[in-house]
């Protein structure tokens, strides 16, 4: 029986640094979708209780909250029942993976006359087949989001994210797609990074 | 037969039919080179497979006499009797692609013919592993990911595919795996970036198992007929003593450089060196060959021409024009303008003051000097502030990523034919590989006794596979002579000599060859 639990903000901050590495509080704000505000508040907190550190502008977790994020999202898990939904989510997204790594190596490489050469993004044409295959990617893991975002909702940010990147990227924002921080290829990464983390499998 | 070819000389269809392995093979028989018995189902099977959902009425019965055929060819019985045969089956597409199934291993080694290869051999070490490896590479097949080799005599963890036991079984299961690959997600994504008709179809091959574990007499290599670095005319590639199929691509052992053949296998060394020779005089190319041999005794498993990139192609074409096997006009077209942005090198200037810190093996030249990321994610997020290398006990597709944003590439493991160097190559960017004394942590690494974090700034040389501290000078040498000489010849047939780019010099050349 599985009991859908809306993660508590101070695990929700906590957990984002879990899956994204040292990261300032927009960041942190745009992943969780709270106002910084609130974000920096629950960052004080955690470093307070010793879970998290800054290090040059950037937060990030100490050993403890590691230890602490580890123990909070089994338990959030297991509380849930969720253990069996995000295991097969899991591994439908493993199957995508590798997909979304040769479409970012498209992005980023092209062959021309047989020679692979960056791609300089002077063809709209080839980008425009790259972003449409994308697309089609994003549908396809739309479901999978959607079956993990019953049993645990904070998974619902990451369609929202990766969408908001492709529109970004297809409006011509071309950093969206693999280079920047908001970039498609990095949400999809710490959405990887969180099954992992959540089911407790280490890299 | 309909469905299935013999491979032969004697088979005169096109790749479209047989898929390009299947192609290269037959040219292999037809330059007298050893090529283990085999079979290739063709594409219009697999066509009919994907239209209809199972094999096409006749196939099943074709695939038992190519069988019955390979078992009195080689005096063995598939899946049994006193000298069992074991067979590996492949996909051959017409172009090969990311998410197809590769290579299913000792296919036909059940628990019978397992024991009864024990006996023959007299080696039940041997055996086992053998066996090992049909069920992770029949298992990696069947699930699409990588199933690791466990390390004791046990089955590999419980995969969810179920492999069965009689041969007759595994060939028909490994068959449909092959044609079914055709269509993943993946590979159907592939065809659309690339503009590759869906509808082709691959090939599935099925050839007689040489052995390169059989014993200290056997191995396993790949071989370029010329340097693909630098394209000189000397053979290069790795070879891997007692061990079989993928271990010398994957970069998962450390090679040892072909050259080690002519000291331990003379015979071999000497088999190949005809071999290419022979190759090269029918692609009039460089080419790449993929072989096996099994108790001193050689056989070829693919070729194809060796597709060089920058330097290397000015060299080979500047090279085959001289030794009189091209025209200087069809030369100059086998290089592409492209081909000339990878075409000058840097090198680490030497001086008393670089701190090198260890030695690896030059896999694509250049210099790369940045700081170092132990991870494809940390390559990629740390490359928004500046070059980084990448730095990792070796590669996979999946740090491909990582590989794009680096500015080189520098690996622990595998040798110049392994993973990396090849995607280096392929990218132009500097690559250093086999570095055996680096040890990659989490977020440091830990080299010539010394500690670096990550961030940490490192030089790499893929020239001469020299790894240095911080950010020596680096400079290009004199500008190849090769290119030079060629670029003349450009202009020769250009009848253009006014001031302009080197990659403009090309173009004009190649559009006055067009036009005669």
């Amino acid at each position: 029986m599985t009991r859908p639990i809306e993660t508590g903000i101070d695990l929700l901050v906590l957990h984002t640094l879990r899956c994204c590495g040292y990261c300032g509080v927009a960041r942190v704000a745009a992943a969780t979708a709270l106002d910084e505000p609130t974000v920096e508040s629950e960052l004080i907190d955690l470093a307070v209780a010793g879970h998290v550190t800054r290090l040059s502008g950037a937060w990030g977790l100490t050993e403890s909250g590691r230890a602490e994020d580890a123990r909070r999202i089994t338990d959030e898990l297991e509380t849930a029942g969720a253990r069996p939904a995000v295991t097969a989510g899991y591994e439908r997204f493993l199957e995508l993976n590798p997909e979304l790594l040769d479409l970012c190596t498209a992005w980023q490489l092209r062959t021309v006359d047989g020679v692979p050469t960056v791609n300089k993004h002077d063809d709209p044409s080839y980008d425009a087949r790259v972003l449409d295959l994308f697309a089609d990617l994003d549908r396809r893991l739309a479901p999978v989001c959607g079956e993990l975002s019953a049993v645990l909702p904070r998974f619902a940010r990451y369609p929202a994210r990766l969408t908001e990147a492709l529109g970004r990227a297809t409006a011509g924002e071309l950093g969206r797609v693999t280079d920047d921080t908001a970039s498609y290829h990095t949400v999809w990464a710490e959405l990887h990074e969180d099954l992992l983390a959540t089911l407790g499998i280490p890299r | 037969m309909r469905w299935v070819r013999p491979v032969s000389a004697r088979v005169a269809e096109t790749p479209d039919v047989l898929g390009s392995k299947a192609h290269g093979l037959v040219l292999l028989h037809r330059l007298g080179l050893p090529v283990p018995a085999g079979f290739v189902v063709t594409t219009p099977a697999c066509r009919e497979f994907l239209r209809t959902g199972s094999f096409p009425t006749g196939l099943a019965e074709e695939l038992r006499a190519a069988t019955a055929d390979l078992e009195t060819r080689t005096g063995r019985r598939f899946g049994g009797g006193d000298r069992p045969l074991a067979v590996s089956v492949r996909s051959g597409a017409g172009v090969s692609m990311p998410g197809m199934m590769s290579t299913v291993l000792n296919l036909g080694l059940t628990t019978e013919a397992t024991a009864a290869l024990a006996a023959e051999t007299g080696d039940p070490r041997f055996a086992t592993a053998s066996r090992r490896r049909l069920l992770s590479s029949f298992a990696s097949a069947l699930t699409g990911t990588d199933v690791d080799i466990p390390p004791a005599d046990t089955p590999p963890a419980n995969t969810g595919a179920a492999i069965p036991d009689a041969a007759a079984d595994q060939l028909t299961l490994a068959v449909r795996t092959v044609f079914s690959s055709w269509n993943t997600p993946r590979a159907r994504t592939y065809r659309r970036l690339h503009g590759i008709a869906d509808d082709l179809g691959t090939a599935a091959i099925v050839q007689t198992m040489v052995f390169g574990n059989r014993d200290g007499r056997s191995g396993t290599g790949v071989a370029f007929s010329r340097d693909p670095n630098t394209g000189e005319n000397v053979p290069f590639g790795d070879v891997l003593f007692e061990r079989q199929g993928e271990d010398v691509v994957s970069g998962r052992a450390p090679t040892l450089p072909l050259r080690a053949l002519a000291d331990r296998e003379p015979a071999v060394w000497a088999g190949l060196l005809d071999a290419l020779r022979r190759i090269e005089d029918h692609y009039r190319d460089a080419c790449y060959v993929e072989f096996t041999f099994q108790a001193g005794e050689l056989w070829f498993l693919q070729v194809r021409p060796g597709r060089f990139t920058g330097a290397a192609t000015v060299r080979v074409a500047t090279d085959l024009a001289d030794e009189g096997v091209l025209t200087r006009g069809e030369a100059l077209l086998r290089v592409s303008p492209h081909h000339l942005e990878h075409a000058r090198t840097l090198r680490i200037v030497a001086a008393p003051d670089v701190d090198v810190l260890t030695r690896g093996v030059g896999a694509c030249p250049g210099v790369a000097a940045g700081r170092i990321a132990t991870t494809a994610d940390a390559a990629v997020r740390m490359a928004a502030d500046g070059p980084v290398v990448l730095v990792r006990p070796e590669t996979s597709p999946h740090d491909m990523r990582g590989l794009a944003a680096a500015t080189g590439v520098l690996t622990a493991r595998g040798g110049p034919a392994s993973h990396a160097a090849v995607v280096a190559r392929t990218m132009g960017k500097p690559a250093v590989v086999g570095a055996v004394d680096l040890t990659v942590d989490d977020t440091s690494i830990r080299v010539g006794g010394r500690t670096l974090g990550e961030g940490t700034t490192i030089t790499i040389d893929g020239t001469s596979g020299e790894v240095a501290l911080g950010r020596p000078r680096a400079a290009t040498g004199a500008a190849g002579a090769h290119l030079h000489r060629l670029l003349a010849w450009a202009d020769d047939a250009s009848g253009d000599r006014s001031a302009r780019g080197e990659a403009q010099r090309l173009r004009d050349a190649h559009a006055a060859l067009r036009r005669d």
